[in-house]
């Protein structure tokens, strides 16, 4: 499907400018500027093997190019005629010209794409770094804590047996929210930067997100602001899923003093808008621009070690959107407090389903 | 003979299959266990259990295979539990016959409460359960005979395809539908505009009996998935 599209849009594209050149040689040659078409086309030709894609569009313009000015602008007029050298000799700079074009455009489009790859390739790298790293954490309390109960359980009174099985729970929590987000991340194929996008209800995503985020924070009042029309856009919902718990469980986990949390969904011309916004503590301005990358831990005291995850869902989200060619910030609001907001394309794009 | 209800766990992890007994069985319901998929398919014949719980995962066959066997002859609930996330294969197991999913890690309130609701939705199949022809869910209550739905005192004004979308989710309360199992029910052939059309009518639907996103609401939704009607709705 992607195939036919470019087929298409290439053939439009040489069409038109071939037939641009061709009026404009007419025009000179009406202005009686005949040496400059030659130009023209040539230039024509450069132009095609520069937009399209590979080489057959660049030469088959050379060899149009080449016809259109053997047939209509050089003598013998409307005629063609290749024993003419200076006719041979136009019609092989401009194939030389084409090739050489589509050469340099191939290999920049080419390299556009690695980068764009290795940049996803390098923020997948940095998360699982930071996440393996904190595996470890919760892990220790568990097993520790497992084999306490074993091993001394008799001893210990029942708050004491209480308190170490609901730090099991709180651990065992993490950890399942941490696969969860690994989960997401492998559902990314780094090969091809496309994700599976399917038409999602609105409504249905903000309903599944936030009934996931009360069952774990049930006493967090949340306020919600959603269009009152249906709103269907093209994505992964269980990766926006993901984006839009992590952003609500960050304000919960991050934003101290934090007293009103609300979730914002609204069309913005082609695009959704979706905000989380907190009224706490905020994000430093220099914190601002680096909070999505995943390099990014606050050195601050993490007393309850609750707090050690900081970033690592913010960078997950980050990898989402970019891979759902959105984009993703965060801000100070007026008043205080921070908020995260991402956006979503409404356009599906041709070669998706 | 004590009148407890039977559930068979087919489950390959023995610390599993002693974690969920453990629950089943202070929940007071009687639990018997299988590790393989053969073993499984033998002790349904056998013992014929009011519910199973089955693992999509399993060393011998492939859980697909123990639903298809199993719905050849039985009707008994099947709850299926998974540590796959992905849609597609919840999906398939639905559209096989399992009547819901739990996915990997769980906790017991989780559990216990879809297999409440297994029951009960098997327990609302007998016939004299349909003698009276309504179907009742705290406030929300249709009428089959009339086709009419009410919200409290309050009559709800339903399209003819709204309603018989709402009343097929009632009629399988507590079981997760497919998509494809709504639409093939309710329009009867599937095409690109399908899924769209049902969602479509279920936004309707929501707006009509008053849903508000991210409650406990009479329909829950698992995009990607379906829809099934809350037959735990506190």
């Amino acid at each position: 499907m992607r195939k036919a599209a470019s087929i298409w849009r290439d053939l439009g594209l040489t069409a038109a400018i071939l037939g641009l050149s061709f009026l404009a040689g007419l025009w000179l040659q009406h202005m009686a500027l005949d040496e400059q078409v030659n130009t023209t086309v040539v230039f024509g030709v450069f132009l095609i093997s520069m937009v399209t894609q590979g080489y057959f569009w660049g030469v088959a313009a050379a060899f149009i190019g080449t016809l259109m000015i053997n047939y209509a602008f050089t003598f013998p007029y409307f005629q063609l005629d290749f024993i003419i050298p200076t006719n041979l000799y136009s019609a092989i700079v401009m194939i030389v010209i084409s090739v050489l074009t589509s050469t340099l455009t191939t290999k920049v489009k080419h390299q556009e794409a690695v980068k764009a790859e290795s940049r996803l390739e390098r923020m997948r790298a940095n998360l699982m770094r930071a996440v393996s790293h904190d595996l470890r954490t919760p892990l220790t309390t568990i097993y520790g804590s497992a084999t306490a109960l074993l091993d001394e359980g008799e001893n210990m009174t029942d708050d004491q047996r209480r308190t170490i099985l609901k730090g099991i729970k709180a651990d065992a929590e993490w950890l399942t929210r941490m696969v969860e987000n690994l989960l997401s991340v492998t559902r990314i194929d780094a090969g091809q930067l496309q994700i599976q996008k399917v038409p999602t209800v609105l409504e249905e995503l903000i309903d599944e997100s936030v009934r996931k985020f009360k069952s774990r924070y049930p006493d967090q009042e949340l306020e919600l602001r959603l269009p009152e029309e249906l709103v269907l856009i093209p994505m992964d919902p269980i990766l926006i899923c993901q984006v839009i718990i992590n952003l609500l469980e960050n304000g919960v986990q991050h934003a101290r003093g934090m007293t009103r949390l609300s979730l914002e969904a609204r069309v913005a011309g082609d695009e959704a808008l979706f905000q989380v916004t907190d009224d706490g503590c905020g994000i430093p301005p220099e914190d601002l621009e680096r909070i999505f990358t995943g390099q990014h831990h606050r050195q601050e005291p993490t007393a309850d070690g609750r707090k050690r995850n900081f970033g690592i869902g913010l960078s997950v989200c980050a990898t989402i959107i970019a891979a759902h060619q959105g984009r993703i910030w965060a801000e100070t609001p007026k008043g205080g407090g921070a908020r995260f907001c991402f956006t979503l394309g409404l356009e599906e794009q041709s070669h998706e389903q | 003979m004590s009148n407890k209800y039977k559930i068979l766990l087919v489950e390959d992890e023995a610390n599993i299959r002693t974690l969920v007994s453990t629950m089943l069985e202070t929940a007071g319901y009687q639990s018997i266990q299988a590790g393989t998929c053969e073993q499984g398919i033998l002790m349904v014949t056998s013992h014929m259990p009011d519910l199973v719980i089955l693992d999509l995962g399993l060393p011998d066959r492939d859980g697909m295979d123990f639903i298809h066997a199993v719905r050849e002859n039985f009707l008994m609930p099947i709850i299926v539990l998974s540590a796959r996330t992905d849609e597609e294969d919840k999906v398939a197991a639905l559209d096989a016959g399992a009547n819901d999913y739990v996915t990997k890690p769980f906790g017991s309130a989780e559990l216990l409460a879809r297999v409440r609701s297994a029951l009960r939705s098997a327990r609302r199949g007998e016939p004299d359960q349909w003698r009276d022809q309504r179907f009742t869910l705290q406030d929300l209550t249709i009428d089959y005979a009339a086709r009419q739905v009410f919200l409290g005192d309050r009559e709800i004004r339903l399209t003819q395809t709204e309603y018989n979308i709402l009343a097929l989710l009632s009629e399988n309360c507590g079981k997760m539908m497919s998509y494809r199992t709504i639409i093939h029910a309710i329009w009867g052939y599937t095409d690109d505009g399908s899924v769209k059309k049902l969602q479509v009518n279920m936004a309707n639907i929501r707006k009509k009996i008053g849903a508000c996103p991210g409650e406990d609401n009479y329909i829950i939704n698992e995009i990607g998935v379906g829809y099934r009607m809350n037959g735990n709705k506190q």
